[in-house]
Order: C-alpha cells, then sequence, then structure tokens
C-alpha cells in the first residue's frame, strides 16, 4: 500500500515536470470539461504552484514512509482527492470552479486529522473547520455578489470588467474574500485555530496543511483578488491587511520564543513567516509578487523539513516539548546535520532560497514606508532566536535521551531534496521570477 | 392525471395483495405503481392546465412529480425491511404512501384554490394513520393524536384563508385570482387576511417556525420507515404549493409579505439549528434539523421570476433518507443518539453514505446540497441580502450539528462488529450518495 502511494504521487510528479517543460511561459492553455462552470486553464504561476502541490505530495508520501499512517488505505485515498482539490483551485478559470475546489479540500483534509491526529476531543477540530467554514461562507457570498454585479465568470472576463462603479460593494466583496484567506492563511486575529491544530495533527496532515493549503489562501490573493478589485477596494484594504500581517510578524515570533512544544514552535514560526508574503502581497508591485512566489515556494521547502523533524523527534520519543529533550546529536548525528541544514535554510542565510525572497520583500516595505520595513526585519533577528533555541535544546546539552535511531534512508532522501531546491532556487532564483513574471503582469498596476 | 390514476388503482391493489399477507409481491405492486406513475409523468412533459397558458406563469413541470415518484420509492425500499415484519399490514401501509403521494401530486399542480385543499388534506390524513400505526407505542399514540388535531386546525385555517380570498375576487381559479388581484384589490383586507391565513396554513405543513411544534413530538413518535417518507415527500409538496401560490397569484404583493417571509426564514434557520445541537434523540434532531431546512426553501420566494427550489429538495431528500436508513440500522426502533457511535465502522457503506449525506447537509461542495443552498442563495442575494446573509450565518451553526453526528459516528469503537445490511437499504443508500454525488452535472 505504502508504494502504491509513492509511486503514484511520484508519477504525477514526473508528468507535471515534463509537460512544464513543454510549455511557453508567455501563454495560456485553456481546457474544457464541458460543465459550465468549471473550466480550466493554465499559466505560468499555475505551473508552479502545481509542480509545487505534487513535489509537496511526493515528499510527504516519501517522509512517513515507514510511519503507519502511509499503511491505511483511507489515507492514501484521501491524501490523493485532497491533492485532486488542491490541482483544481490551482489551475481553474471561473470564480465559481475556484470556490467549490477550494472547499473541497477542506473534507479530505478533515478526516485526515480526524481519523490520524491525537485529537482527545473533537474541540479543536471543529475549531479548525468552524473557523474555516466561516471563511468559505463570506468568501461564497462574495462569489455569488461578484458574479451577479459583473455577469461574468471566467477569470480574463472578470478581469476586464469595470468595478469602479459599483463603489463601496467592491470593499464589501473584496472583505468576504479576504476574510477566507485570513482564516486560512492565517492572518493575526484570525489564527488561533492554528498551532492547536497542527501539535494534535499527525505530522503527514500538518505538513499537507502548512506546506500546501495555506498556499491556496496566498494563490488566491495573488492571482484572483488583487487584480480583479484593483483600485478602490485594493486601496482601502491594503494598510489593514498589511498591518495584520507586521502584528502577526512580531506576534508569532515572541510566542515562538516563549513556547516549549516543537510543533507550536514551528507553528508560531509559520505564521510569522506568512506575514511576510502577505504584506508584500498587498503591496502590489509586480517583481515584489516574483519574489513572493520564490518565498512561497521556499516556506513550502522549510514548512516540510521542520516538522518533519519534529514528526521524526515525535515519533521516536514520543515528546516534543524541548525541556524533555537534549543531546540527541550525539547520539544520531546525521539527524543532527540534516536538522542544522534546515535550521539554516528557514534561518534565511544567503545563498538559500529563503535570502532573497526575504531580503526583496523587505525591501518593497521599505521603499514604501520605512517604519513598517524597519518592523518586518524583526523578522530576521528573532527568527534566529526562536530557531536556534528550537534547535540547540534538543539537540545538545546534557544526554536526556540515549536511544534515538538515526534517519533512515528516505528521511535523508527528502532532508536532501529540500536542501538541494533551496540551495537552487537560493542560486538562481531567476527560474521562477522569470517563469511567473508573464503572468503576474496582469496583477499589478 | 394520468400518475395519480395510475398510484390509486396500484394502491388499491396493494390493499388486495396485502390480505393475502404476501411481502413481496406488495413491494413490487407498490414499486411498479409509482414507476409507471414517474413514466406517465415524464411523457406527458407539462401538465396542461388551464393556467399554462398565462404567458408568465410557469407549470409544475413532470419532473416535480418525478422527483415525487422517486423520493417515495426510496423511502419504500428504505423503509421495507421495518414494513415486512408486520405482515399483517404490509398492504395497508403500502396503499396508504401511495394515496398519500397522490395528494402531494395534487398540490404540486397549480390550478385552483380547491385543488390545493383537497390534495392537502389527502396528503395528510394517510399520514396521520401512518404515524399513529404502531399500536403498542405511546410515543406514537401520542404523536397521531398531536398531529392530527394541530393538522386539522391548520386545514382549517387555511380553508377560512381561501374562503376570504374567494369573498375577495370572487373566484377559486388561481390565473382569476391574479388577474382580480393585479388590479389593485390588494388594497381589501378581505385579501390581505385571505393570504396570511394561506401562508400560515402552508408554512404549518412545510413545518416553519413559528407553526413548528408538532415536528418534533410527531417526528419522534413516528417510526423510521414512516419518517423517511414525511419527511420529504410532505416538505417537498408544501414548498411547491407556496411556491406556486405565492411566487405567482400573489407576486404583486410582493412587497407585503416578503418582510414575513423573511422573519420566518430567519427565525425557522436559527431556532432549527440551535435546538438541533443540544439533541440527544436521532428523530428530534432530524425534526429540528428539518425546521431549518424549511426555512432554506423559503427563501425560494424572494425571487418569484425564478424560483431554483428543485435541486435543493432533491438534495435535503436524497441526504436525508440516507440517515434515517442509518438510524434504522444503527438502533433498529429505537432513537438514542448514543448508538450512532463508531457506526460507521460497521459497514463500509455505511461510512460512505454518512460522510456524503452529513457534508450535503453540511453544504459543502462539490455534493449536492450545497449546490442547493447556492441555487437558493443564488436567486435571493440581490432581493433580500440581510436574510440571506443571516441564513448563511445560521447554516453555518448547521454544519456545527452535523459534524458533530458525524464526529460521534467516525469515532472509533475499542470492539469492531461488523453489521450486514439488508439488500433493499442497500439499494437505497447506493443510489442516494451516487444521486449526491453526481449533483454537479445537473447544474
Amino acid at each position: 500500500m505504502r508504494l502504491i502511494g509513492l509511486i503514484a504521487s511520484a508519477c504525477s510528479l514526473v508528468a507535471s515536470i515534463i509537460s512544464v517543460s513543454f510549455f511557453n511561459p508567455t501563454e495560456h492553455v485553456l481546457f474544457d470539461l464541458g460543465v459550465q462552470l468549471v473550466r480550466f486553464s493554465m499559466d505560468s504561476l499555475g505551473y508552479i504552484m502545481v509542480i509545487l502541490t505534487n513535489a509537496v505530495f511526493f515528499l510527504v508520501f516519501l517522509s512517513n514512509y515507514y510511519n503507519q499512517i502511509i499503511g491505511h488505505r483511507r489515507f492514501t485515498a484521501l491524501a490523493f482527492l485532497m491533492q485532486f482539490g488542491l490541482l483544481g483551485v490551482f489551475t481553474v478559470n471561473t470564480i465559481l470552479g475556484f470556490y467549490l475546489f477550494w472547499e473541497l479540500t477542506l473534507i479530505p483534509i478533515f478526516m485526515i486529522l480526524y481519523w490520524f491526529g491525537s485529537f482527545e476531543n473533537s474541540r479543536v477540530l471543529m475549531k479548525f473547520f468552524l473557523y474555516t467554514l466561516f471563511g468559505s461562507l463570506a468568501m461564497l457570498v462574495s462569489v455569488i455578489g461578484l458574479m451577479q454585479i459583473t455577469h461574468q465568470q471566467t477569470y480574463d472576463a472578470l478581469l476586464a470588467a469595470d468595478l469602479s462603479t459599483i463603489g463601496n460593494a467592491g470593499i464589501w466583496l473584496m472583505g468576504g474574500f479576504l476574510l477566507a484567506f485570513a482564516v486560512k492563511i492565517p492572518l493575526f486575529p484570525f489564527h488561533t485555530w492554528q498551532a492547536q491544530t497542527y501539535t494534535k495533527a499527525p505530522i503527514a496532515g500538518t505538513m499537507l496543511l502548512s506546506a500546501i493549503m495555506l498556499k491556496m489562501a496566498l494563490f488566491g490573493l495573488l492571482k484572483w483578488v488583487l487584480p480583479i478589485f484593483d483600485g478602490i477596494a485594493t486601496d482601502f484594504w491594503r494598510w489593514p491587511i498589511i498591518t495584520l500581517s507586521l502584528i502577526g510578524i512580531i506576534y508569532g515570533a515572541v510566542i515562538a520564543i516563549r513556547h516549549q512544544n516543537l510543533k507550536t514552535i514551528f507553528a508560531y514560526a509559520s505564521l510569522s513567516h506568512l506575514g511576510l508574503i502577505t504584506a508584500g502581497l498587498m503591496l502590489q508591485n509586480s517583481q515584489t509578487n516574483e519574489f513572493a512566489v520564490v518565498q512561497i515556494v521556499n516556506h513550502s521547502i522549510v514548512a516540510i523539513g521542520l516538522f518533519m523533524a519534529a514528526g521524526i523527534i515525535e515519533q521516536r520519543l514520543k515528546t516534543t516539548n524541548i525541556n524533555e529533550l537534549g543531546g540527541i546529536a550525539k547520539v544520531a548525528p546525521r539527524f543532527a546535520f540534516w536538522f542544522a541544514v534546515l535550521t539554516f535554510i528557514s534561518l534565511s542565510v544567503p545563498f538559500t532560497s529563503g535570502f532573497i525572497g526575504e531580503f526583496f520583500l523587505i525591501k518593497a516595505i521599505f521603499d514604501v514606508h520605512v517604519f513598517s520595513g524597519i518592523l518586518a526585519c524583526t523578522t530576521l533577528v528573532l527568527g534566529a532566536i526562536y530557531m536556534l533555541r528550537a534547535y540547540q535544546a534538543p539537540m545538545f546539552g546534557p544526554t536526556k535521551n540515549e536511544k534515538f535511531l538515526d534517519l533512515r534512508w528516505s528521511e535523508i532522501a527528502v532532508f536532501a531534496l529540500l536542501s538541494l531546491a533551496a540551495i537552487y532556487f537560493g542560486l538562481a532564483p531567476k527560474c521562477i521570477t522569470d517563469f511567473v513574471a508573464h503572468s503576474l503582469i496582469q496583477t499589478t498596476h | 392525471m394520468d400518475s395519480i390514476v395510475i398510484l390509486f388503482i396500484s394502491g388499491l391493489l396493494g390493499l388486495f395483495v396485502g390480505m393475502r399477507q404476501q411481502t413481496l409481491l406488495s413491494l413490487i405492486i407498490a414499486l411498479g405503481g409509482i414507476i409507471l406513475a414517474a413514466l406517465a409523468a415524464f411523457f406527458r412533459e407539462a401538465y396542461h392546465t388551464p393556467l399554462a397558458n398565462y404567458s408568465n406563469y410557469i407549470p409544475t413541470p413532470a419532473y416535480v412529480i418525478i422527483l415525487l415518484c422517486f423520493v417515495t420509492l426510496l423511502a419504500i425500499l428504505g423503509g421495507y425491511k421495518r414494513y415486512s415484519q408486520d405482515k399483517d399490514h404490509i398492504g395497508d401501509y403500502f396503499s396508504l404512501i401511495l394515496f398519500s403521494l397522490c395528494g402531494a401530486i395534487m398540490m404540486v399542480q397549480p390550478n385552483d384554490l380547491m385543488l390545493f385543499f383537497i390534495g392537502l388534506e389527502i396528503l395528510s390524513i394517510p399520514i396521520y394513520v401512518l404515524v399513529g400505526i404502531e399500536k403498542g407505542s405511546a410515543l406514537s399514540a401520542e404523536a397521531a393524536v398531536k398531529y392530527f388535531f394541530t393538522g386539522s386546525f391548520a386545514s382549517a385555517i387555511l380553508l377560512f384563508g381561501i374562503a376570504l380570498l374567494y369573498g375577495a375576487t370572487g373566484s377559486f381559479q388561481l390565473i382569476e385570482i391574479q388577474s382580480n388581484l393585479a388590479f389593485g384589490i390588494w388594497s381589501s383586507p378581505l385579501a390581505i387576511i385571505g393570504s396570511l391565513f394561506i401562508l400560515a396554513g402552508f408554512v404549518f405543513k412545510i413545518g416553519a417556525v413559528p407553526f413548528h411544534f408538532w415536528g418534533p413530538d410527531v417526528y419522534q413518535g413516528a417510526s423510521n420507515a414512516v419518517l423517511m417518507y414525511m419527511s420529504t415527500v410532505v416538505k417537498i409538496a408544501g414548498i411547491y404549493a407556496i411556491v406556486n401560490v405565492f411566487g405567482q397569484v400573489f407576486r404583486d404583493s410582493y412587497l407585503f409579505w416578503i418582510d414575513l417571509i423573511s422573519i420566518i426564514i430567519v427565525l425557522s434557520m436559527f431556532y432549527g439549528y440551535i435546538t438541533a445541537w443540544k439533541q440527544n434523540s436521532f428523530r428530534r434532531l432530524i425534526a429540528y434539523s428539518s425546521i431549518a431546512n424549511a426555512g432554506l426553501m423559503l427563501l425560494a420566494l424572494a425571487n418569484t421570476q425564478n424560483s431554483n427550489i428543485f435541486l435543493f429538495v432533491s438534495a435535503y431528500s436524497f441526504a436525508t433518507i440516507p440517515l434515517i436508513i442509518i438510524n434504522n440500522v444503527a438502533n433498529s426502533d429505537d432513537d438514542d443518539l448514543k448508538n450512532w457511535e463508531g457506526i460507521a465502522w460497521k459497514n463500509p457503506l455505511i461510512a460512505i453514505a454518512l460522510v456524503v449525506a452529513l457534508f450535503s447537509l453540511a453544504g459543502i461542495p462539490p455534493l449536492a446540497g450545497f449546490f442547493g443552498k447556492f441555487s437558493l442563495l443564488w436567486s435571493a442575494l440581490p432581493q433580500i441580502p440581510y436574510t440571506v446573509i443571516l441564513a448563511l450565518i445560521a447554516s453555518l451553526i448547521g454544519a456545527f450539528v452535523y459534524l458533530k453526528l458525524l464526529l460521534l459516528a467516525l469515532k472509533k469503537p475499542s470492539v469492531q462488529v461488523k453489521q450486514s445490511i439488508p439488500l433493499d437499504q442497500i439499494i437505497a443508500l447506493l443510489i442516494t450518495t451516487m444521486a449526491s454525488l453526481v449533483a454537479l452535472y445537473f447544474i
């Protein structure tokens, strides 16, 4: 069973890589399945997200190869259903289709979390589901409103539609979308589901949630909402959203510094990183958007790597509380090495993909507003504090855990692939930025 | 008309066969009658009543009658296990259901108000009997008496409303009433009070707030098999009657009653879902969920030109029937939600049907329930935006309720017991699940 999942996800990854090599980034490819409300198209941004999705699913199957969860038929089936939904979100060309696929991803992740997570009481899970559903319903109102007002539903027609005549209604419609995205990303006051869900979820579920599901919201913001509502509505929402993002950056980092549980630390770290990307996207500047895409890819790499490391510790020692951990580096040197590499990638040291992305995002914020730029910069310093603490406490110090099985081949393979990708995109970010540049031209002023 | 005749004849036939206590033969006759009735409706395309000539009037198309027949068929299949245990009365059950279906078909065809009333009575009286048919059970007797008294009361109010309207307009024919009202008879208090009374009668039938009190008690007292029929067909017939009378005949006074309808919608949805949250009896939970869904159905009145109710009522029926079948499996005639714990692990088909049905009721795409809700909201949003937003918030609470039930059913038990389901229920579960899944192609 586990081999089937791995091979199938590898096949989809290889197929998407082959198809991208025949793809001319200046083009749109359209598919029509005959269903009126759901049509598909691919542009270069869509391709990046599709490859990212397929890669994430492959890595999730590979990294959990020796975990029990992969042995369940239910998990494999739900994971592929979720992959289907995600690919739909990234390639669909109608606004209603976007909503349909967006919601479709919720059912499988909910079942994965429920069946394989350690949710002693279902409260946390309900919170996750209902938060998301609440945001989605707001988005549904906006989708219906947008379709009623413009009488259009495809992406290109909506871009061409003139929304300046509807005035304040545009602000409300965009607010509905932003609420859904703010829950999913998550932005500062809507984040309370995140840490609890990540901590209780099975490690594969956490990887899927943080590495690819949250990217749906950023993708929606970048491709759909900002270009369509360009004008009064984006001007209205720009600074509120950026403020929330900045609060999230600092708040997430501060909580991460104080927390004792590795998974919670990484969850808040994720809140902090995604705040920076959101703030950058709201500036609507084409170069910033390109580097935001680089940062989206980078965050997926970091999320898989870090949560995998936390999962390895949890699976072998049954705890992720850093007070109970120590001296693992002596017992498991290979794990210590690869965990260190991933820590540095997430610290965005130069020559990794995180550096180039964060640098340009912070620079863009600086250009617009200096004080906000300074606040955004703190992510680098605070990030160093919590990441080094999260690395140092379990790895060094007095040995509290004598028995620790060192890495297996599949885990080394995942770490190596992630590091290679991070360094490659760090040295040559142009391969992403140039590729997506064409489809991002529409998204700016 | 053909459908009604066919149903009536097969109902009579069923009574005679029932005397010889042949369960399978009774089932075949009932199913055959329903299928023939649906075919008759299909080949007739639409019923050409006098109203069909009227330019702006939308006659009830044949597919509504086909839906009614189809849902009844599923309800009979799902309840067959229960009916066949009672060999003495097997013919009575099926015949009563078929007679009641005749009334439902009469109700959904727009013609004149007397026909509505007769249809309503033909629909209701067999159900009063069916609810009370469990002679040993005190709950069942209580439910039957309650339903009968409140139901007759509502019928009387409806009749009174029809009489007042007759006084104002001088006709029972819907088309004449409509044209008379268009001349401005609306200022007449007779017409206003008459239409309010008619509204009260219909709202009672679909069980929306403030005429919902009979719902939970009656649903709890009825057996699972009867409930399958009662909670779906009566609602479909009732909502089509409301849409035909209010959305068409009274459409000139739209601004007068739409506020009232909005209040009914919001109250029903909030009351239904919030009360459903704390129930620990399954049939009461279904009753409150159906109150809330009745509120949602009323959203179809918001847009008189285009009332997209069909998808929603079919999605609601295809989600409610499997739930009641599963309740039948979980606790055969008992009614406690405790027995639902871990039910999904007893049989894979139950698990799939349950997940699809509950997510469909909660309105998660790509299942039928979402498209039903979507088409309702789509046409209602420009007319009554605030009601729609409140309805969405209420349906979030509804998602809570269904999710709670789902989590209960999916909880892994310490000891797994496999349970097999009889063939007729397997067929009903499969059909409803498939219907909920393929809804995407019908929009």
